[in-house]
């Protein structure tokens, strides 16, 4: 069936997109870039990290670009000093949750965190650091799970369950309490579930998980590896 | 049982049902909810059954749920044929045997009743019980129903939540009988929508609507679903009418699955409800059974059936996407909509997901119609809410009111008022989710779009009143700590958001804040309004947001002055009474001291904290007493008395000069500053003796003769003998300060030489001047004011007053006028517009006075003093007056009646008030409020003029002694701090071993009373009436002490 | 902090199973049976408390992945992956209770049963605290409804409400007594 063709505003300029995209992939498409850190093409998104807040007008409420379908008419604004100002305390909440140490992160220079920081001009940090005392997980051959560094963007969650089919990862917990776990909270060389096919690994978006043996700076993710054989997994259903 | 398959059967289970409601025998229906079981319904019904049995009486006895006014519980109602429905209340096992005998001879226990209902519309139909106890209320007389509107609770409390029978009885499933025959489902849906009746589970969104949507929606498969997971803290209606009448809750959903078109429906019910599940659970059983839930409801060929799943302990699984991932095995986290469930909800399935509350209304607006239901209510909140009402109010229980009704209608006409002495301050609306609103605005109506406006929400219907023992702060900090523990994890700003949310009040709690981190509370509330996934987050800031609109003084105090005024925050405070004291003395270190008959380092501890510690002991308000934790166990330990103890035993001994050096001692080394103190009365006094010891140059400037002030001039000798005031004088004196006496500032001594001769000067000149009423006959010989008054008998040039006086006010002024007439051998009578409660004056002064034989007149208010030709008082004429709505001091106003009285008086005392003397302070640079009080820096107790400070009553207005002296230790701390530019006051209270008074577990002796004079020898004399404790019960008293100060 | 060691596989007993296969029977294919499923396993315990070999078995027996059930019984407050105390002491926390002392309850309960704080990983909501001796257990609940009886404990599913800490003490009294009957 093909998809109607429909035409929406992006920050006042005319798009032409078709119905059942979202507000992220229309804009992209007209080569605009909305922060975010929980959406990876190929996989389904959640909506949580609210980065890619757009606003759609009438009263203020904002609307998460990754999960809004684009509708005829819509006026979306991507940027304004309002949303900058809330992204901005985004990235200080997620720097200041655990531990983002760049200088002896291997994913320095790699990490989407540490990108979006910078591209947003977030310099310095208004709350005081959590630090909680959190394990390393060194027990499988290849990787290496550091939960100082997770987000809990929960792309390994998906990317293992939706992807791979192993569903080795869930989140434990709630609230700040949140933690990434394998199977019953075990240590993951002790999850049977998992199939060490490392897409998780090059799902994420930072240094929480990452091969091992890989030095400051020379963790790079090969994330579009992982959306094509998501894309084709989708062709093939 | 039998399936209900025509209109015959639907006849006889009708008939069934009313012959157990009203049968030929008499009926007791115990209220057996969750609330009255916690309050003895299990025991009591027990032992109603076990008499019954017994006995052998033809009595039947139910359980029925709930009737809301939870603070009478338990409740119990008893029907008689032929005779009105009475309402027992507080019923306690014991009391069963003799009910039941009055009952079985067609009486009722009239101590336990409580009101009667001669008619009952259960809306669905009308019951008549009968009419007769002429003596009892009307239920709807009684305040707390006065003004409800029962729809949704229209059964609750009145039939067996677990017959069906009874339910079918007074109406029930007719609607659902009418919408099924009439077989016009559009219609129905348009029906709801015409009543604007709008989601009872907080965001008010609307029912028709959703319903539509749900009907339009052409899956085959699709859900309807109660959201029975009250989470709200503070909000436990959906739990009663589960409990009290589960079957109006089924048959609003079979109502919804017929028109639109929905087989199947669950209800997501909490765990922490054992007895709703119950009660549920047997509700469906029985409408299986009787073809109402099934393949073919009542026969009509279509197909509905009700599931029930209990919630696991999760609030965010209120939030409609969290409980459908809930249903579906995940953690409730909530997902994004788009997609709306009711287009991909439970199992992509469209779902409709409504609140308890809103079903209750479906089966009277299919039945009664739309016009009907939007009778009632505002014009965009039709109908009626169930609210619960709890916290610090008289009256706690749940109220069905109409939409609009204003909240202080909830407060006071119905809740009653505050609980105690205690006064209320704000009222907490929707849970977590919403915020605390004002007294001052408790006129608002409470509605969906107000509560809005003030940042608050209407939620599930929670009031939670708070009184001046709340701290908002805590409030706003309690709130986010639920919140934060309740937020699901799965979005940036409520994970984290309310993490820094709650390590920023966390500080403001323990005195760790600054303004800039209020302002970045500010932002970040904001931002997680905004930005929240679901409406946990986006709601949470709420309670935050309106404390910081409403209450931002309370920050301020904790941030500023790092003071807890209510006492909450107790890193704040040593203990709850240091904290409750003007002076914020150290009560446990003295009463530890004192146990280890440490009586001079007792002394030295109480005198380093209040300077005037015999006069306090004596005419203090004692807040500590209201705030004593000892108070939840038996009674407030009696720390005023102790410490009148102390200082008497010092004062009045010869230990006097001894100790006297032992404080001089502890001066600081002179600074060479000269500072000044106008008035000598408590506040200066107090401000007086902190200056000298701090090293300071101090000359107070006195208008009268001699120091003292009120001390002196205003309270009787019977209360305060001069002579121990005096000795506290000397030791202010020999500290130092010099009096300069018959000095008024401005007349004798101008600002303008205070400001060239001293580096600093406080102003603490007192409320001299009596408020004059605008009454006629003031005119006349022997009217005068209470203040003159007393300060005549006092300096001795009024020696007579008359044989009969009249006293008007309510104050501790006119209490001392009336037994100072009484002691000067006349008749006293005081005359108050207000109730006894209600007077200002010390409790144990009026009824101190009403011992001696003063009359008390209350609701009466003066009219005019009738006079002679001669010009002399013949008598007080007074209106009488009667309480009338309640005013935003939480008091009801007076208002007049058309009785007029007489009070035969040849003497009229008027105590209605005081007012400052403020002639001297214009065109002085001082700025001035309206009612004449300067205006000071709250913090610092800087005046506009520099180097001036004021306090005590010349910026509160007229207040109490404590308080002033209070103002005039923060003075002095002040203005040292500005003298010196450090901050040195805390060096003069240092020294005491804590090994000395370490804390012992308490005795469990009860609070030891002074002994006092016989009221018949007191009126012969100005001998003081209150003895004072011995030295054993000041001992024993001591133990009993918490300890409240050693912390774990 | 060490990682907790590797869960010993092993199935619980035949008659768990067996117990644990009828639940799964009776609920299959109906919605919130995960939740009913672990709380019917949970109750049946003697212990009130979810084992590992319980979650393994429930897990492989729904074909749910193990991460999921984990997941699903952190999340919520009723379950438990510690054994309980034999008499466990609700403090409810709801907003009612707070305004009337209930935080001071708790704290006074606590240093009665000679337990520590609470440990910051877990949250102060979800507060769950045995004794060493595994007499007692307290816990938090965010509301009970019960909120004109406040402040409101519940002692082994005993409503008790308008207590103070003299009363809550006495009752904790009682407790203790009947545990040494």
């Amino acid at each position: 069936m093909p998809q109607k063709r429909i035409s929406i505003r992006i920050d006042g300029e005319l798009v032409s997109t078709v119905e059942g995209k979202t507000i992220l992939e229309a804009a992209r498409d007209a080569g605009r870039r909305i922060p975010s850190l929980c959406h990876m093409d190929g996989l389904t998104d959640v909506g949580a990290c609210r980065l890619c807040l757009v606003d759609l007008g009438g009263g203020g409420r904002l609307a998460p670009a990754c999960t809004t379908p684009v509708q005829e008419g819509q006026a979306v604004i991507t940027n304004s000093p309002r949303l900058l100002a809330y992204r901005r305390v985004i990235l200080e909440l997620l720097l200041t949750e655990r531990n983002h140490i760049c200088s002896v992160c291997v994913a320095n220079g790699n990490c989407e965190l540490q990108a979006l920081a910078s591209a947003l001009g977030v310099t310095s940090v208004r709350f005081p650091y959590r630090y909680p005392n959190l394990p390393l997980d060194l027990s499988r051959d290849r990787f290496v799970l550091d939960q100082n560094r997770c987000i809990l963007c929960t792309r390994c969650v998906r990317v293992c369950a939706d992807v791979e089919g192993a569903h080795v990862w869930d989140v434990k917990g709630r609230g700040i309490y949140s933690r990434l776990i394998s199977d019953l909270d075990q240590p993951w060389a002790s999850a049977a579930s998992c199939t060490d096919c490392g897409k998780c690994v090059q799902s994420c978006p930072t240094g929480a998980l990452a091969e091992k043996g890989k030095a400051v700076e020379e963790m790079v993710k090969q994330t579009w590896q992982v959306t094509n054989a998501a894309e084709r997994k989708r062709a093939v259903l | 049982m039998t399936p209900i398959a025509d209109i015959g059967s639907f006849n006889a289970a009708r008939e069934a049902g009313m012959a157990k409601l009203q049968p030929a025998a008499p009926r007791i229906g115990v209220g057996m909810g969750t609330c009255g079981r916690g309050n003895g319904a299990e025991e009591v019904y027990r032992a109603f059954a076990e008499a019954i049995e017994a006995h052998g009486l033809d009595i039947r006895l139910a359980a029925v749920g709930c009737f809301g006014a939870c603070s009478e519980e338990p409740l119990v109602n008893v029907w008689i044929p032929g005779q009105p429905l009475v309402i027992l209340r507080h019923v306690h096992s014991a009391d069963a045997a003799r009910i039941l005998a009055d009952v079985h001879q067609g009486r009722i226990p009239p101590d336990l009743a409580w009101c009667k209902i001669e008619e009952w519309d259960h809306i669905t139909a009308r019951i008549r019980y009968g009419a007769g106890f002429p003596e009892l209320p009307q239920w709807s007389e009684i305040p707390f129903f006065h003004g409800q509107k029962k729809i949704v609770l229209r059964n609750c409390g009145l039939i067996s939540p677990d017959d069906i029978d009874e339910y079918i009885a007074v109406g029930g499933y007719q609607a659902l009988y009418k919408v099924l025959i009439d077989s016009r489902p559009e219609m129905v849906i348009e029906q709801v929508k015409a009543a604007k009746l709008r989601g009872r589970g907080g965001a008010g969104y609307a029912t028709g609507l959703k319903w539509e949507f749900l009907a339009k929606a052409k899956d085959p498969s699709k859900y309807i679903v109660c959201n029975a997971d009250e989470g709200d803290p503070g909000a436990y209606m959906n739990r009663n009418e589960i409990e009290s009448d589960p079957h109006s809750l089924l048959e609003g959903m079979i109502i919804c699955g017929y028109v639109t078109g929905t087989q199947q429906a669950i209800v997501y019910v909490r765990a922490e409800y054992p007895l709703a599940v119950h009660r549920l659970t047997r509700a469906v059983e029985q409408a299986r059974e009787y073809g109402i839930l099934g393949p073919s409801v009542l026969g009509r060929g279509v197909k509905f059936d009700i599931e029930l799943v209990e919630g696991a302990g999760a609030f965010v699984c209120g939030e409609e996407t969290a409980l459908i991932a809930s249903l579906e095995g995940f953690s409730g986290r909530p997902r994004p909509r788009p997609p709306f469930p009711a287009q991909k909800g439970l199992d992509g399935k469209p779902t409709n997901i409504n609140n308890v509350e809103t079903w209750y209304n479906i089966a009277p607006i299919a039945l009664k119609g739309p016009a009907w239901f939007t009778e009632t209510g505002s014009a965009r909140s039709a109908g009626t809410k169930v609210f619960s009402l709890v916290g610090k109010i008289r009256n706690t229980g749940l109220v069905e009111m109409p939409l609009g009704t204003p909240l202080k209608t909830f407060i006071y006409d119905i809740g009653g008022g505050g609980v105690g002495e205690c006064s209320i301050k704000a009222v907490q609306t929707g849970g977590p989710s919403g915020g605390c609103i004002p007294l001052e605005m408790f006129d608002t109506p409470v509605d969906y779009e107000t509560l809005a406006q003030l940042g608050s929400i209407m939620g599930s219907g929670g009031m939670v009143v708070m009184d001046e023992n709340n701290c908002m702060v805590d409030i706003a900090r309690y709130f986010i700590e639920f919140t934060h523990s309740e937020s699901c994890g799965k979005c940036v700003p409520c994970r984290v958001g309310l993490d820094k949310a709650l390590d920023v009040l966390n500080g403001f709690t323990k005195g760790a804040g600054n303004s800039a981190q209020l302002a970045l509370l500010d932002e970040l509330g904001r931002m997680i309004r905004d930005t929240s996934l679901c409406g946990l987050g986006q709601t949470a800031p709420n309670p935050v947001l309106t404390t910081l609109r409403h209450f931002r003084y309370e920050f301020d105090d904790h941030i500023i002055a790092r003071r807890c005024r209510a006492g909450v925050c107790d890193s704040l405070a040593l203990s709850p009474c240091e904290n409750s004291c003007p002076l914020h003395m150290n009560i446990p270190r003295f009463l530890g001291l004192l146990k280890r008959g440490r009586l001079e380092d007792a002394f030295e501890s109480v005198i380093l904290d209040n300077p005037l510690p015999a006069s306090t002991g004596r005419v203090c308000q004692h807040p500590c007493d209201m705030r004593c934790r000892r108070l939840t166990m038996d009674a407030a330990v009696n720390m005023r008395d102790v410490h009148r103890f102390i200082a008497d035993s010092i004062l009045l001994s010869d230990h006097f000069d001894a100790m006297v050096a032992r404080v001089a001692d502890r001066k600081l080394p002179p600074t060479g500053k000269k500072t000044a103190v106008a008035g000598a009365g408590p506040a200066g006094l107090t401000a007086a003796f902190y200056l000298a010891l701090l090293g300071h140059d101090v000359t107070v400037f006195e208008s009268k003769r001699e120091a003292g002030g009120m001390l002196r001039y205003a309270i009787p000798e019977y209360r305060l003998p001069k002579h121990v005031l005096e000795r506290e004088v000397e030791l202010i004196r020999r500290m130092g300060v010099k009096f300069e006496f018959g000095m008024p500032v401005s007349s004798a001594i101008s600002l303008h030489d205070l400001d060239e001769q001293f580096d600093a000067v406080f102003l603490s000149i007192g409320t001299w001047k009596e408020s004059w009423v605008h009454l006629p006959g003031t005119e006349l010989k022997n009217v005068i004011p209470a203040l003159l008054f007393l300060e005549g008998v006092a300096s001795g040039s009024v020696s007579q007053i008359g044989r009969r006086v009249a006293v008007i006010g309510g104050g501790n002024a006119a209490v001392d006028a009336a037994r100072t007439a009484l002691r000067m051998g006349a008749d006293a009578t005081i005359v108050y517009r207000r109730e006894r409660k209600e007077m200002p004056a010390i409790k144990e002064e009026v009824d101190a006075a009403e011992h001696e034989g003063v009359k008390l007149q209350f609701l009466s208010a003066p009219h005019r003093i009738v006079g002679d030709p001669k010009g002399n008082v013949r008598a007080l004429e007074i209106v009488k007056t009667r309480l009338g709505e309640y005013d935003l001091t939480g008091r009801r106003k007076p208002v007049p009646t058309a009785e007029v009285a007489r009070v035969e008086c040849d003497a009229v005392i008027l105590a209605v008030g005081e007012t400052i003397d403020l002639d001297f302070a214009r065109g002085s640079g001082l700025t001035l409020r309206e009612n004449g009080t300067f205006v000071v820096d709250r913090f610092t107790l800087e005046t506009s003029r520099p180097k001036f400070y004021a306090g005590g009553d010349v910026i509160t207005g007229a207040s109490n002694v404590s308080n002033a002296m209070g103002y005039g230790k923060k003075a002095a701390r002040r203005m040292d701090e500005a003298l010196m530019g450090v901050k040195r006051f805390q060096r003069l209270s240092g020294g005491f071993d804590a090994s000395e008074y370490e804390a012992e577990p308490a005795t469990e002796i009860a609070r030891q009373r002074p002994a006092e004079l016989a009221p018949a020898m007191r009126v012969k004399s100005d001998a003081e009436v209150v003895v004072g404790l011995t030295r054993g019960q000041a001992s024993a008293e001591c133990g009993r002490c918490l300890r409240c100060d050693v912390r774990a | 902090m060490t990682l907790p060691t590797a869960v010993t596989p092993g199935k619980p007993d035949p008659e768990k199973c067996a117990f644990i296969d009828g639940v799964i029977a009776r609920s299959t294919g109906r919605p919130g049976s995960l939740l009913g499923i672990l709380e019917a396993v949970q109750e049946n315990n003697p212990r009130k408390y979810l084992c590992s070999s319980e979650l393994r078995y429930i897990a492989a027996k729904t074909n749910t992945p193990l991460s999921q059930i984990f997941s699903v019984t952190t999340f919520y407050a009723l379950f438990n992956l510690e054994p309980q105390g034999d008499h466990t002491i609700y403090i409810c926390r709801g907003t009612a209770c707070h305004a009337r002392g209930s935080r001071n309850l708790l704290e006074s309960l606590r240093l009665d049963l000679g337990i520590k704080e609470a440990p910051d990983e877990g949250g102060a909501d979800k507060l769950t605290l045995t004794t060493p001796d595994g007499k007692f257990t307290i816990r938090t609940v965010a509301c009970f409804g019960q909120c004109a009886l406040a402040p409101v404990v519940e002692l082994d599913h005993r409503i008790c409400g308008h207590l103070n800490e003299r009363a809550l003490a006495r009752e904790v009294d009682a407790l203790r007594q009947e545990n040494h009957q």
